[in-house]
């Protein structure tokens, strides 16, 4: 385990934190869970850097795909789970395609997506968007510039969805519902304030 | 046959250090050993294989006056030749040994399940003792070899096995499919790490093979079929249409002084243009060509596929006459003791990685093609330059593992293992010819493993060349410029790259050579799950292979580097010459034999047989069948299906192997 420190100064400490890694910082279930959502061998990863080469995101952000593999690979669970930077994956499937060891990455970042999830562990956006849904079935919900821009290219200004057909928005929240997710995102935002 | 008596059989069940007596209670085998019928000695040791294990076996079948040996421990493939010499030693027929296995099929796969693998080791032990109870004198059969052998393919590993082969005085038949000996090496410009020049080295040694007496050089030629067996191989070979007659070939038709010298007079006739497969279609060639200027034989080879037989290379040749373009294949039947095979590599297709571009932006060139255009005797006399422009590139990234080590299934999973030390030496070469030229190897290991490999990749890396370490993702092409943006991540730097580079070469993964496949199974080996030739052992005989009396050279076993292929090539010409100098070999006395009181002459036999063992010959007025003993290999097919019951099968005699059923049936109470 990590050693403790007291320098008595917050910055101060988390500069100098004890970063080793030590071996029972290892969760093996973990892996096995993340392989088990995931769907994908995620244990055979050889750190190429083909993932993080072919990633759209990680020539714009901090996010690096392989990092996310060698933990799974190591079952670092914590310093994926509370990584911000796990939410950066756009879901694009560029790093699944080239894979040479045929693991697909994206469906590990879903699965500690899923696991992160289990422990409260969500960004506000994320959640903002489950309410979205929920109100009006839309993650993004249609706005004036949106309704100009349709009308201007001859379109009804709401588009043929549940803004067209609100009735419909009582199935999707129904659907919701079911799993709780509306309920669990209300809560852990409430938490957040 | 000795004479019938009762059978008084020894079991030795061996402890194979733990490997068995970890998960079997061997000392509870043994005893149960004893209670079987006619076992009169049952014994336990911890290395039967051991010598004093063997000697135990010796002493106790002279103590104990037995008729037959039962040996558990491991499987038969290794230790049944130890075992039949204990007995044989111990003054039985080698043939009255029978061995239960149970490590391979039974301790090792039941490691946890003690008591249920104790079990399983009586019923195999039990079943062992009932049949060697019924083990004959068998006598192995020697037939002679042939003083000659074979080698198919004619790279440096099929150079190499054929010289050392000739040089022990054994006429050799060098098969060669192209024009010309030399390979994949005559192709390279330098080797790694020495940087010796390829074919200032390889040449004397082509010339080597196209002088040694006894090394009959067939280019040009494949092989059509394969009949027999170790000693006896009868290979029918096609002499393909070369439409051109070596000076002896001329002379055999008359033509005094004539056939080809290699001038070349055909060449500045020849009015049709194609690519030179030697260097990769880079270079034109004519449809009467030689690839290259040091080619053994230095004949000339017209393409019939191109050649349009307007005859002017006819008229150029003149008094020579040494082009025929009436030419047809032709078949010829020579017999070999032993053969080795050599067929050696090609480049996996990598343009279906779509992804690197190769075949699709000019720029990016495979590795071969880099060393055609490195080479001073290649299409640019050794001038590197961008196919798009001509320009010398500056900037050159070298793709590693493009192809290897990859699971996706367009790709081999192997390491091709030799593209990691010729990209060091490429980054080499560029250094040393290109004033300012930056190399760059993305890679995900360097693995320099050899003699001196790894002092030469800190040379390299002394020289300047720089080592991204990372898989390239992806290539894309400015359509302007014609340069490359190399795409991947610096796994060091935590960073995602965007590499701009005037070339990019691919050092891409290996394969079995087009027809190796075809050629394998004329000579029934098998290969393994990667498709390379299945050697018969892959530690303790990486040169030999299941069919007795062929043999395996260099890469066609797996991709390795030259050292490794002369070595091999020198291991497996070293093992085919064995048989031959021993003159005879003795075959397993497994044959078919047919009673022929017995047979009905009905021939059903002689359909089924898979290896044309089998005839039908007149006897005394009747038709009976008759076994060539030597190409049987008594696999039971007919006699498993002859309906009168009148072929019996040596060492798998039906008695036999019912007692094996009823043992394992009727349990103990026999």
């Amino acid at each position: 385990m990590a050693m403790e420190k007291n320098y008595g100064n917050p910055s101060l400490e988390a500069k100098l934190k004890d970063r080793y890694y030590y071996s029972d910082d290892t969760n093996r279930d973990f892996t096995k869970e993340v392989e088990k959502i995931g769907r994908t061998i995620a244990h055979m990863c050889y750190q190429c850097g083909t993932c993080t080469g072919s990633c759209p995101s990680a020539p714009r952000s901090s996010y690096r795909i392989r990092l996310f593999m060698r933990r799974a690979v190591l079952g670092l669970e914590d310093e994926a789970l509370t990584d911000p930077d796990l939410w950066l994956c756009t879901t694009c499937y560029s790093c699944t395609d080239r894979c040479p060891r045929d693991i697909a990455p994206t469906d590990v970042i879903m699965a500690m997506r899923n696991l992160a999830a289990r422990r409260d562990i969500v960004p506000r956006n994320f959640l903002k968007t489950v309410q979205a849904i929920y109100t009006t079935g839309h993650g993004v919900p249609n706005n004036d510039v949106n309704r100009a821009a349709r009308v201007k290219l001859g379109l009804e200004a709401e588009p043929p969805t549940t803004h067209g057909f609100p009735e419909y928005i009582e199935g999707i929240k129904a659907i919701i519902d079911h799993y709780g997710l509306k309920d669990r995102a209300d809560k852990i935002l409430s938490e957040g304030e | 046959m000795a004479e019938k008596k009762e059978a008084r059989i020894g079991v030795f069940v061996c402890h194979c250090g733990t490997n068995i007596a970890g998960s079997i209670d061997v000392e509870a085998v043994k005893e149960y050993a004893r209670t079987l019928p006619n076992v009169v000695h049952a014994d336990d040791y911890q290395y039967v294989c051991s010598t004093p294990g063997q000697t135990m076996i010796t002493d106790a079948i002279k103590e104990h006056d037995l008729t037959g040996t039962v040996v558990a421990a491991c499987s038969p493939r290794l230790h049944e030749p130890t075992f039949r010499m204990a007995t044989k030693v111990g003054g039985l027929n080698p043939f009255r040994f029978e061995m239960a296995n149970i490590r391979e099929q039974n301790s090792w796969v039941h490691m946890h399940d003690r008591e249920g693998a104790t079990e399983k080791a009586k019923d195999a032990v039990r079943i062992a003792v009932a049949k060697a109870s019924l083990l004959e004198d068998l006598i192995p059969k020697s037939v002679p070899v042939e003083h000659a052998a074979m080698v198919v393919g004619g790279g440096v590993a099929g150079m190499q096995a054929a010289l050392d082969l000739g040089n022990a005085g054994i006429k050799t038949y060098l098969i060669e499919r192209s024009p010309t000996i030399g390979g994949r090496m005559s192709q390279l410009d330098k080797t790694f790490p020495t940087l010796d020049c390829s074919q200032c080295i390889l040449t004397p040694k082509m010339v080597d093979v196209g002088r040694n007496e006894n090394i009959e050089l067939m280019t040009y030629t494949e092989v059509a079929e394969v009949e027999g067996y170790i000693g006896n191989f009868e290979i029918t070979l096609r002499k393909k249409a070369r439409g051109v007659l070596t000076p002896d070939e001329a002379e055999a038709r008359g033509i005094v002084g004539g056939g080809c010298n290699g001038c070349g007079d055909c060449v500045e006739v020849c009015p049709v243009i194609k690519g030179n497969e030697f260097e990769f279609e880079m270079a034109p060639r004519k449809a009467i060509y030689i690839y290259h200027p040091q080619v053994v034989p230095n004949l000339y080879t017209v393409d019939f596929n191109t050649c349009i037989k307007c005859g002017l290379c006819v008229e150029a040749c003149g008094e020579k006459k040494a082009i025929d373009l009436e030419m047809v294949d032709e078949l010829i039947k020579v017999k070999v003791g032993t053969a080795i095979l050599a067929t050696g590599y090609d480049l996996f297709p990598i343009e279906n990685k779509t992804e690197w571009g190769y075949k699709k932006y000019e720029n990016v060139i495979t590795g071969l093609e880099f060393e055609r255009l490195i080479c001073a005797s290649g299409p640019t006399g050794g001038h590197l330059v961008r196919p798009s422009d001509g320009e010398t590139p500056k900037k050159v990234a070298f793709v590693l593992c493009a192809g290897s080590r990859d699971n996706t299934g367009v790709g081999k999973p192997y390491c091709s293992r030799f593209c990691c030390m010729y990209s060091l030496k490429h980054a080499h070469q560029i250094i040393e010819k290109i004033p300012g030229a930056q190399p760059y190897l993305l890679y995900m290991d360097i693995r320099s493993f050899g003699k001196m490999y790894e002092e030469f990749y800190y040379r390299i890396q002394d020289e300047g060349a720089k080592f991204i370490r990372g898989r390239v993702a992806n290539i894309l092409e400015d359509p302007v410029t014609k340069n490359l943006h190399v795409f991947t991540e610096d796994t060091l730097l935590q960073r995602p790259i965007d590499l701009e580079v005037d070339m990019v070469v691919l050092a891409s993964a290996v394969q079995p050579t087009t027809g190796a496949d075809a050629v394998r199974k004329l000579f029934g080996v098998s290969c393994s799950q990667d498709g390379w030739m299945l050697e018969a052992h892959p530690k303790l005989n990486p040169c030999g292979t299941t069919t007795a009396g062929v043999f395996l050279a260099g890469v066609c076993q797996g991709p390795k580097d030259i050292p490794d292929t002369v070595a091999q090539a020198e291991g497996a010409a070293s093992a085919a010459s064995i048989p031959i100098h021993r003159g005879e070999v003795e075959l397993e006395p497994y044959f078919a034999q047919c009673n022929e009181e017995l047979c009905a002459g009905c021939g059903m036999c002689v359909n089924l047989c898979p290896y044309s063992a089998l005839a039908l010959v007149e006897k005394d007025g009747r038709k009976v069948m008759e076994v060539t003993e030597a190409k049987c290999k008594g696999c039971g097919t007919c006699g498993g299906f002859c309906p009168g019951g009148a072929i019996h099968m040596q060492h798998f005699t039906t008695p036999q192997i019912v007692a094996q059923i009823d043992a394992f049936l009727l349990g103990g109470e026999q």
